[in-house]
């Protein structure tokens, strides 16, 4: 569950503000959010993974005070409980998909990498469809296939709460109904909360509640 | 009692004693001996006569006339690893040119002489390819024959080996008699017009003064047509009735030398080791060989 | 830490031509002073040892460092030639012993050094294989250019012309390989060895007369025997052989004493007798200089150690600037690298391990460069002395 209580949010410059009064996603709850471009959807997700903090407020993360926590503490949290899905995918791309998948594992103590950690990765690339690239360079993967490549990256931990920046924002409808199909799956399995910014409108429906950006925050110069 | 034992073992330590002292004191190690390589026998005679037992002479085994010796490499070897290696000089032992030997080991017999060395006239021209005729100078070889150069290559080969008991002294003294002996000999042929089988004779001849001609006979194979003329021809203008010969001639060549009127008398340069006797005893008995010419 | 040098060298092998520049450029600026000091002062020890091996060296009045470096090394141009009478001048004060140096011909590339059996010995040169040379068309080579000409005792090798028309002047001659010598790590082991007499053979001073009937049928120059005919082929001419049929008939064209050398070394008996043969080459009106090696080397030292001190200035400067360079390539990187650093941050990972990657990366860079500096240092040491003598000369 993440709650957010009178979030203030400023970028040094002070060119930007967003005020959010209170947002609360329950546990296992999926959310689209919509907005135009620019508005802070993305600000919003990243005081969310805790990779931004608030001037003022509260972030709540099943009663974890998160605003508050050190950034090495925000790290922790991040790699253990949260799946980023970032619009531009953010992938390693001298690394392989199967380096991309355990990076999170390789380079932190949180995460331990074992045998059964290996076999989930491939397990969740083949369901991704991307089974059979575990060896090939992402350098080397079409949009779709690293779109799926950072997909199972963040769902590999099992985090509880998923978030994921415009996921279908360069892919074609198939690609995209395959991707929300495996967040939507890993999500119900794990009871995981799937927050997800987009501006596609053809599968809002799959969401149990799609809010307005505009509806819960105010943002501007 | 007492007193007679105590004596007797006194006497018998005394004894004892003298007798220790007397292994401890024993014949003293021999120094190691030099090993010296010559060129020719009388190198290597003189060699023995100086050095005696501090030396260990090697004249390799030759047949013939070992200044025409042409070793292979496998009779190299040892001279490599000799202390000392006596050359004669005056262009001995052409085999010198074409091989390698250690140079600090050389000892030129006589290089002290030099400017005595006899050098022959007529030697064969040949060129090199366009280049006009030549000849080299060729040198007589035959030094010891002269004592009293033999007794300077004996004193280059004492000097060169340096050792602190020498037998020079002796050798020059039988060398100097030696050339009494020889003076004399010839004394009694001065004037006598005499050939030689063989140009080898020009340090003696130069020595006594001798009234000597060439040939190039050898005593082992009989001479052809032309060249008894050639001895005819020669005795016109040097009328000589006594041949000498490096060794014994064949009887036939006697035989007709003999009907020519012409003595044959063996005068050895004893250039290699003699079946008997030594290079002293060659010479002497061609001292006796000249002594028993008979002259008109 | 495994997971850490296993992603590091990942990255690095992904951007193979960057790391290959950056490794190979840190490998250069570490190199060159050490390259610099090892010329120097390996250099300086290999020269005076070698130096000092040889008492005294006389030669023709002229560069006693060409005459040095010509007599010690073989490898530099001939100085002006003396005549072998100065062997017997040397030898006459009974003073020390003198060993002739010829050294004016090659053969495949590798210098000719006519000399004399008393040679090896002072030269502690023992033999790998065979024996030394006995004859005259006999030679033995040093274990380099053994190797590298790939023969064997009993394989013959061929002196190079001076010039490639120069049909007046020395003539190829086949000399039979009868030894190897061991490697001494010196100038020794780049040579061909012969006798003295075999090279005025190659420069034409002395000769022989050809008698193909008694030639081996295996010299090449024999095409086919008929009967009593023996019918070479075109190779006749090509090279001199000296073989058992014609080795007698060999004889130098003139006097010896009048026959040339480049050099003559002088092993003094004493000190004393060595200071007093140096003085009997000091008049004013003398035609021959006599060097004590390591007083020349000395002063060539002092020389390099000189303009050393100026050249690791400019070394200095040349490793700032390329540090530098570097410094800015591996911090542009990092700048092309800011992405996937935050991403790594987004994704939750601690700082100090993206750190300890970043870190890790520089250091195998680094590493690889000291490892390739150390390279280039072994072979550079290997050829020092060459490169010392090519310097020089």
């Amino acid at each position: 569950m993440i709650e957010l209580h009178g979030l203030s949010f400023a970028y040094p410059g002070g060119e930007y503000q967003l005020d959010i009064a209170r947002l609360t996603i329950a546990a296992g709850e999926t959310v689209a959010i919509t907005g135009p471009s620019g508005i802070g959807k993305t600000t919003l997700l990243h005081l969310l993974a805790g990779i931004l903090v608030p001037q003022a407020g509260t972030i709540l993360a099943n009663g974890h005070p998160l605003s508050g926590a050190t950034d090495a503490a925000r790290r922790r949290f991040r790699l253990r409980h949260i799946g980023m899905i970032f619009q531009e995918f953010e992938l390693i791309d001298y690394l392989n998909v199967r380096d991309n998948l355990l990076l999170p594992y390789r380079l932190s103590a949180v995460l331990k990498l074992e045998q059964q950690v290996r076999q989930q990765a491939e397990q969740l690339a083949h369901a991704a469809g991307i089974g059979t690239h575990l060896e090939r360079n992402v350098a080397q993967l079409s949009q779709g296939e690293r779109q799926r490549v950072a997909v199972c990256r963040a769902l590999l931990p099992r985090p509880g709460l998923i978030l994921a920046d415009e996921p279908s924002g360069n892919l074609d409808p198939a690609n995209t109904d395959r991707i929300l199909d495996l967040i939507f799956q890993q999500a119900a399995q794990s009871g995981a909360s799937f927050v997800c910014i987009t501006h596609e409108r053809h599968f809002l429906n799959r969401f149990d509640r799609v809010l307005d950006f505009a509806d819960f925050a105010r943002s501007g110069a | 009692m007492k007193a007679h034992s105590i004596n007797c073992f006194s006497l018998i330590a005394v004894i004892s004693l003298i007798g220790c002292s007397g292994r401890e004191s024993g014949p003293p190690a021999e120094a190691a001996q030099v090993k010296v390589y010559a060129v020719n026998y009388p190198l290597a005679y003189f060699a023995e006569r100086i050095g005696g037992g501090a030396v260990e002479v090697v004249l390799p085994e030759i047949e013939g006339d070992p200044a025409f010796w042409q070793p292979e490499p496998d009779d190299l070897t040892g001279f490599q690893g000799a202390g000392k290696i006596l050359v004669n000089g005056a262009g001995y032992a052409k085999w010198l040119d074409y091989v390698s030997l250690p140079q600090s080991k050389l000892v030129h017999t006589s290089s002290a002489f030099k400017n005595q060395y006899i050098e022959i006239s007529g030697a064969p021209m040949h060129s090199h390819g366009d280049g006009e005729a030549h000849a080299h100078g060729e040198l007589a070889f035959t030094t010891w024959l002269d004592p009293m150069l033999a007794i300077e290559q004996a004193a280059a080969i004492d000097a060169a080996l340096a050792l602190p008991e020498s037998g020079f002294e002796a050798l020059k003294s039988d060398l100097l008699a030696l050339d009494q002996s020889l003076a004399a000999a010839f004394t009694r042929l001065s004037g006598q017009a005499l050939i030689g089988s063989h140009p080898v004779y020009q340090y003696l001849q130069r020595r006594y003064d001798l009234n000597l001609r060439s040939l190039h006979w050898e005593p082992d194979m009989m001479p052809d047509e032309a060249m008894w003329q050639e001895l005819q021809a020669l005795r016109r203008t040097h009328p000589s009735k006594i041949l000498l010969w490096e060794s014994e001639p064949l009887a036939g060549i006697k035989a007709r030398l003999d009907a020519m009127g012409i003595q044959s008398v063996v005068f050895d340069p004893c250039g290699n080791r003699p079946e008997q006797g030594d290079y002293l005893a060659v010479m002497r008995a061609n001292v006796a060989r000249i002594e028993s010419i008979q002259l008109d | 830490m495994i997971d850490i040098l296993q992603l590091a060298c990942k990255y690095l092998r992904f951007n193979w031509i960057k790391t290959s520049i950056v490794v190979v450029a840190i490998a250069l600026i570490l190199f060159l002073p050490a390259a610099l000091d090892l010329l120097v002062r390996h250099g300086a020890t290999s020269l005076l040892t070698r130096a000092a091996g040889t008492p005294l060296v006389l030669g023709a009045q002229g560069s006693p460092l060409e005459l040095v470096l010509n007599s010690q090394y073989f490898e530099t141009k001939p100085p002006p030639e003396i005549t072998y009478s100065e062997v017997a001048r040397i030898e006459q004060t009974s003073l020390a012993t003198a060993i002739p140096i010829y050294n004016r011909f090659r053969a495949g590339g590798w210098p000719i050094v006519g000399t004399n059996l008393d040679y090896y010995p002072w030269r502690s040169l023992e033999l790998a294989q065979g024996r030394y040379p006995l004859m005259i068309g006999e030679c033995v080579l040093g274990a380099d250019a053994a190797k590298e000409l790939s023969v064997q005792i009993g394989a013959h090798v061929i002196s190079s012309p001076e010039e490639l028309f120069d049909f007046a002047g020395s003539y190829p001659l086949r000399m039979e390989v009868v030894g190897i010598l061991k490697s001494t790590g010196a100038a020794d082991d780049r040579a061909i060895f012969t006798d003295i007499k075999t090279v005025w053979i190659i420069a034409g001073l002395a000769h022989g007369h050809e008698d193909v009937t008694q030639a081996p049928d295996d010299d090449g120059t024999i095409l086919r025997r008929e009967g009593s005919r023996t019918i070479t082929n075109a190779s006749t001419m090509t090279y001199n052989v000296i073989h058992a049929g014609n080795r007698a008939s060999y004889h130098l064209h003139g006097k010896i004493e009048d026959l040339p050398l480049t050099a003559v070394l002088a092993l003094p008996h004493d000190p004393r007798a060595g200071a007093l043969l140096r003085g009997k080459y000091l008049r004013a009106d003398e035609s021959m200089q006599m060097i004590v090696p390591t007083t020349v080397i000395e002063s060539l030292l002092g020389t390099m150690f000189r303009l050393r001190e100026y050249l690791l200035l400019g070394s200095a400067l040349a490793v700032f600037s390329t540090l530098s360079t570097t410094s800015l390539v591996f911090f542009l990187a990092l700048r092309l690298r800011q992405r996937e650093i935050e991403t790594m941050h987004r994704i939750g990972l601690p700082r100090t391990r993206v750190l300890g990657l970043l870190a890790t990366e520089i250091a195998i860079v680094i590493a690889a460069a000291v490892a390739l500096a150390l390279i280039f240092s072994i072979v550079f040491s290997r050829y020092v002395d060459l490169i010392m003598l090519e310097i020089l000369t």
